[in-house]
């Protein structure tokens, strides 16, 4: 297949896939496996989960195990929405498959645009199937059972009314909930079973299984930096990859560990302060966006560096799309200071044109429009304020974070069920549907006019040396976080200069 | 040693700097018309009319403007302005440049008058007519002393032209019908009747220097995918801006428009923005300056990326002629023999070998008797097919000729033909004395024996890459000459560096392998191919382009136009043939193979400049965003000033940022227009040190241009 033929097929797919998913949210009332009595999603709350599901950022605006009204005793559930099994298994599971599949196949075939004697990207079909039967399976297979052993439910059996040793009446939620952990940790999807995510102790029993499930996100993205170099044929032009991304990632650790004082409420006990901010730090590294702890708890500078991996996208980034970002980092790199070293640039041999850097420069430009244009919206159309967020730095980085998540496909978020608003579905869902797939298809298509193309074996700059990887971080540093500079700097950066006068 | 080659700045260039018609020019070009077609700039003459705009009616604004404000506005605008300016005037002063160079190389076919041949009614009549008013086909008249008004054609009669102003070979070149004359040489003896090849506006030179001269000169693919990424910068700075816009006004920040446009144009890549155009308009007239016409900025970039460099021995590596260095005896002859011998059969010699024979063996006093035989000796010139020359000189008769009066003419009329008296067999007189000297193996021919050693000697004279000349008398073999070829006075430095740089040098010589090898050896270069023909030429840059690599080569023969047509970076010489002058993509119009690699360079220097330009403007904005932000938010949020880490005054900062980002880019017209200097490296060797002093230097230097200009303000009570 051609580029476009490749990203359509994807397309077409998942805009398919979406709306089975989307058919059983909204009818999972009157669709088996519904004991709890679930009725169906509104219109606009199907609309955005099912796009958020599938483009593999799992921003939730619902809890999945309802709302209880009058804890412990969860009986009868409140009205606000949560999912049954069937929905759970079939339109969330399924979804989570299916974006990481996706993820993974594009991301193969941009890397087979830069191999050398490459006729075309693969075909879709192949890619998709065998990624999901022959990799997601089997792994989230010993995952789940892996997840089973340390303590994390996986029933159909519907909520248990136990008593307690107190003699109190206690509402048990289970559910399928191990099998859909291990495929969202290793899809780096991200959407958990429960509204709480992995701060609930059903899903995230004990630091055994919450060390686990930080190892499966990091598992695949850590993994395709080296595929990339296996595909290619040069292991080493793999370093700058993997090396490149682990120091932004170990970059947002510094600035995440700066703060020795001042975790907040909500901060998850039972793992307490480092694994809280560690696992938010790799949740929006590799964008997978699930949480083990409340952000509104955080330090400002967990926020922040928070922020960083969700802008970079590439620190490793998500499934796929982090190993194209880099790759795309690397190609305007080399475009821009490679000029330096006197020659025309090349990466891998190739000369980078115009084309090229416009595909490159249109991808750039895609993240500002998304994240900027609805945030400025949602104060001017006073949505904001519907839910009821201020418009101080604290509530500025809520509504900001909102957007940004959305639109890296990363899906944690402050806003959780209360995000349930028809602007800010609707807005989140087009800025998620947009930040998925219109990187993917431009960089496809520069990877599609990179085939075939003339190949110097001249060596001029080595994109594989370890000051190329220096030059590649500060870059990226440079034309990411920078431009959203101003931005942070009135969230997360004013908030906590404010608090370290005021108090944390 | 520094590869920058020198630069021949022409007084006029100085004067242009100065002079009011640039600074004119560059006022016209702010003309917002004329602008759009550099993008960045063309959005910040648009800031300046919204600042200007504020100024004069600030209520217009509200709330992101403030009456009280209105001497600030003015502030701003007026420094957007000079912003803009400083941007036009850097196009002004390279395209002044440009002119004044392409100006020299046209005077080199300057207007002259012509004598135009009119026919009318059977009658030839002369008519003075100016050489721009020649049009393709007329006929002209050329007679001795004239200046060849434009390019012609000989129809009739055989002249002498000096084409030393074009190619820089002082020796005239004999014109026969058919032949080229290039407009702006001069007929230094008899007279041509020479019909106009090209009409005055389409010369080879004039199409050249209407490249440089217009200001549409169509962009380069690396100019175009620079203006992308600028374009794409804008396009993300400007949606920062406006959101900043929509949340200053939604969140009640309290911004001042006037500092989101300061910010907005602080961001905005101005620098490499405003200098982009002038940048490879002075790379095309660097080339220019050294006398090189190219057919388009592009291949001046192409060859930046050489790859492998193909180089003529002769003319490129060595000065063109062998010289001879020792006369070497054989059997029971003395070195003064063979010294004496070669003195008189290369008196007639005028090409520079034989000329170096003579020197020689004057230098080292064998003068022979027979000198004043000369004057009646027979002359057997050399001829591909024997591969020897010689002389026979009847003894004791004649007269001394005087050195210095042997014109080609005089000689001529003793000239026969050599051949003839090889099959006439024994015909030498008692009294004569026959020398012949040339190719061992053509001598060892018609000698009556050879020494035993003869072969030996032979053989390690070409093993050490030297040329041996058996010389006999009277067909006795008596000796041997060394010839030895003569490198080009800095050479060895020129491809050491081209080797350093990454690029592989191949020699060609239509030599013997040893003394190709030996040659090789001497210079540094590894690969070489001896015995070649021009024809191999084509053969070489098809099979390394092949194997993916950009060839660079130098040609002027028929036989070159395929090459240089193929080749990526072909230079012709002017002193070459119009087939290889068009097949190649620049002309060097002093006709000097060797500047092959000067052109190698320039590429280079004009593709690292624009890469240095953009990564200092881009980086620069890091201490920008440390500049305004700060104190853009100060009214409602006073805890940010914790950014502020350079300490810069309330009022001041934004002014500060605004004044360092336009004076930057005065500071680096020169850096533009002459290049950045570099010492040749390894391509990794130049990458690092320019990242180090463009994109490390390009964060740090304005921090502290900001934190001075601020101080300066302060002081002034800004």
């Amino acid at each position: 297949m051609g580029w476009r033929e490749y990203f359509l097929s994807a397309l077409i797919v998942n805009i398919f896939q979406m709306s089975l998913a989307f058919i059983i949210f909204v009818f999972q009332n009157i669709l088996p496996l519904n004991p709890q009595g679930f009725p169906g999603l509104n219109l606009d709350l199907a609309f955005m989960q099912v796009i958020s599901f599938a483009t593999n950022t799992n921003l939730q605006h619902y809890n999945g195990e309802g709302v209880c009204n009058n804890p412990p005793d969860c009986y009868p559930l409140s009205s606000m929405p949560g999912l049954s099994y069937l929905s759970q298994m079939t339109a969330v599971q399924f979804l989570q498959f299916t974006s990481a599949a996706t993820g993974l196949c594009v991301a193969v075939a941009m890397v087979r645009g830069f191999v050398s004697h490459s006729q075309n990207m693969g075909n879709f079909y192949t890619d998709f199937v065998r990624s999901l039967t022959r990799l997601f399976l089997p792994l989230c297979f010993v995952a789940a059972l892996i997840f089973v052993g340390l303590g994390v439910p996986q029933t159909i059996g519907g909520y248990q009314t136990v008593t307690t040793v107190e003699g109190a009446t206690q509402t048990i939620l289970v559910g399928p909930v191990a099998s859909l952990v291990s495929i969202m940790q290793i899809g780096t999807n991200g959407g958990g079973y429960y509204g709480a995510n992995s701060a609930y102790p059903f899903q995230n029993p004990n630091p055994a299984s919450d060390i686990f499930q930080i190892l499966l996100m990091l598992l695949i993205p850590t993994s395709l930096c080296f595929v990339f170099g296996q595909l290619l044929g040069k292991r080493r032009e793999a370093r700058p990859i993997i090396i490149g991304a682990y120091s932004l990632f170990a970059l947002d650790l510094l600035l995440a560990f700066i703060p020795t004082y001042g975790l907040g409420r909500g901060i998850e006990v039972r793992f307490g302060g480092f694994f809280s901010t560690f696992w938010t730090v790799v949740t929006t590294a590799v964008t997978t966006g699930s949480v083990n702890a409340n952000l509104a708890g955080m330090n400002p500078l967990v926020i922040l560096s928070a922020f960083m991996g969700m802008l970079i996208q590439s620190a490793p980034g998500g499934k796929g799309v982090g190993l194209m970002y880099m790759v795309m980092y690397v190609v305007i790199t080399v475009f821009i200071v490679g000029l330096m070293s006197g020659r025309t640039p090349e990466y891998l041999g190739m000369k980078i044109n115009a084309r090229d850097v416009k595909f490159v420069m249109i991808t750039f430009l895609v993240h500002p429009v998304i994240i900027l244009v609805p945030t400025v919206l949602a104060y001017a159309t006073g949505a904001a304020s519907a839910v009821r967020v201020s418009t101080g730095s604290t509530g500025f980085t809520r509504i900001f974070y909102e957007f940004t998540s959305a639109a890296a496909n990363n899906g944690s978020d402050f806003l959780g069920a209360a995000g349930n608003t028809p602007f800010f579905n609707i807005s989140t869902a087009l800025v998620m549907f947009i930040g998925r797939f219109a990187p993917i298809g431009l960089l496809l298509a520069l990877a599609g006019s990179m085939i075939n193309r003339k190949r110097s074996t001249e060596i001029g700059l080595r994109t594989d040396s370890i000051t190329f990887t220096i030059v590649l971080v500060g870059s990226i540093l440079l034309l990411v976080v920078l431009t959203f500079f101003p931005f942070l700097a009135l969230g997360p950066i004013l908030e906590f200069f404010q608090k370290r006068v005021n108090g944390f | 040693m520094t590869s920058k080659p020198n630069r021949p700045t022409s007084p006029r260039f100085r004067s242009s700097l100065t002079s009011t018609k640039t600074l004119l020019d560059s006022l016209v070009r702010l003309n917002p018309l004329s602008l759009l077609s550099n993008p960045v700039m063309f959005i910040v003459e648009l800031t300046f009319f919204i600042v200007a705009a504020m100024a004069i009616y600030p209520p217009a604004f509200y709330p992101v403007a403030n009456s009280s404000m209105r001497i600030y506005y003015v502030e701003v605008s007026l420094i957007l302005l000079i912003t803009a300016w400083f941007s036009t005037l850097a196009d002004a002063l390279a395209e002044t440049q440009a002119k004044n160079t392409a100006s020299s190389l046209r005077s080199l076919e300057s207007e002259v008058q012509s004598k135009k041949i009119v026919t009318e009614a059977d009658v030839r009549r002369i008519v003075t007519t100016p050489s721009t008013a020649l049009r393709k086909g007329d006929l002209i008249l050329l007679e001795k002393n004239d200046v060849v008004p434009i390019d012609a054609e000989v129809l009739e009669g055989i002249g002498m032209v000096d084409e030393s102003l074009l190619t820089g070979e002082s020796t005239p070149v004999r014109k026969a019908p058919g032949d080229e004359v290039i407009g702006g040489s001069r007929v230094i003896s008899d007279t041509l009747t020479a019909r106009v090849t090209v009409n005055p506006e389409d010369t080879y030179i004039s199409e050249m220097i209407r490249l440089v001269e217009s200001s549409k000169r169509p962009r380069t693919p690396n100019e175009v995918a620079v203006t992308t990424v600028l374009i794409g910068l804008t396009a993300i700075f400007t949606i920062i801006v406006v959101a900043l816009l929509g949340l200053s006004v939604t969140l009640d920040l309290a911004v001042d428009l006037s500092v989101l446009i300061a910010l907005y144009v602080c961001l905005l890549p101005t620098t490499i923005g405003a200098l982009l155009p002038s940048i490879g308009l002075s790379g095309v007239s660097r080339l220019y300056q050294r006398k090189i016409v190219a057919k388009s900025g592009r291949a001046v970039e192409r060859a930046g990326d050489t790859d492998v460099i193909i180089l003529d021995k002769t003319g490129t590596i060595t000065v063109g002629n062998r010289q001879a260095v020792e006369f070497i005896p054989v059997s029971s002859h003395t070195e003064k023999e063979v010294g004496e011998a070669a003195f008189l059969s290369s008196w007639h010699d005028d090409t520079p070998e034989g000329r170096s024979l003579i020197r020689l063996a004057y230098e080292d006093g064998f003068v022979p008797r027979e000198l004043n035989a000369l004057g009646v000796s027979e002359v057997y010139e050399f001829s591909a097919s024997t591969r020897t020359s010689g002389v026979k000189i009847s003894q004791g008769t004649g007269f001394m000729l005087p050195k210095g009066d042997k014109s080609g003419r005089e000689r001529g009329r003793l000239r026969r033909k050599f051949e003839a008296h090889q099959e006439a067999g024994s015909i030498i007189g008692e009294d004569e004395i026959e020398i012949i000297k040339g190719a061992p193996d053509a001598i060892k021919k018609i000698a009556r024996s050879i020494p035993s050693n003869f072969d030996a000697l032979v053989d390690e004279i070409s093993s050490q890459g030297d040329t041996p000349l058996a010389v006999t008398r009277n067909r006795e073999v008596i000796g041997v000459i060394r010839l030895k070829d003569v490198l080009k006075p800095g050479i060895r430095e020129k491809i050491l560096s081209v080797k350093v740089m990454g690029i592989r040098p191949v020699m060609l010589t239509g030599d013997q392998p040893l003394t190709a090898k030996s040659i090789a050896s001497e210079v540094g270069i590894d690969e070489y191919r001896p015995e070649a023909k021009p024809e191999d030429k084509y053969d070489i840059v098809t099979r390394e382009q092949a194997e993916t690599r950009v060839v660079a080569m130098i040609g002027d023969g028929t036989n070159d136009a395929p090459a240089l047509a193929v080749a990526d970076v072909g230079l012709a010489m002017n002193s070459g043939t119009q087939a290889a002058k068009e097949a190649a993509n620049m002309v060097d119009l002093e006709s000097n193979p060797a500047k092959i690699i000067e052109v190698v360079m320039l590429g280079k220097q004009l593709l690292m400049t624009r890469g240095a330009v953009t990564t200092f403007s881009i980086a620069n904005d890091v201490a920008k965003y440390f500049a305004i932000v700060p104190v853009m938010f100060a009214t409602t949020h006073p805890e940010l000033k914790a950014l502020n880490i350079l300490g810069l005054g309330l009022n001041t900062a934004v002014l500060s940022a605004l004044i360092f980002n336009a004076a930057i880019i005065p500071l680096l017209i020169p850096l533009a227009m002459k290049g950045i200097r570099f010492k040749p490296t390894s391509t990794m060797g130049l990458f690092i040190k320019n990242a180090l002093i463009y994109g490390v230097g390009g964060i740090i230097v304005p921090f502290i241009g900001i934190k001075l200009i601020d101080i300066a303000l302060l002081s002034i009570g800004g």
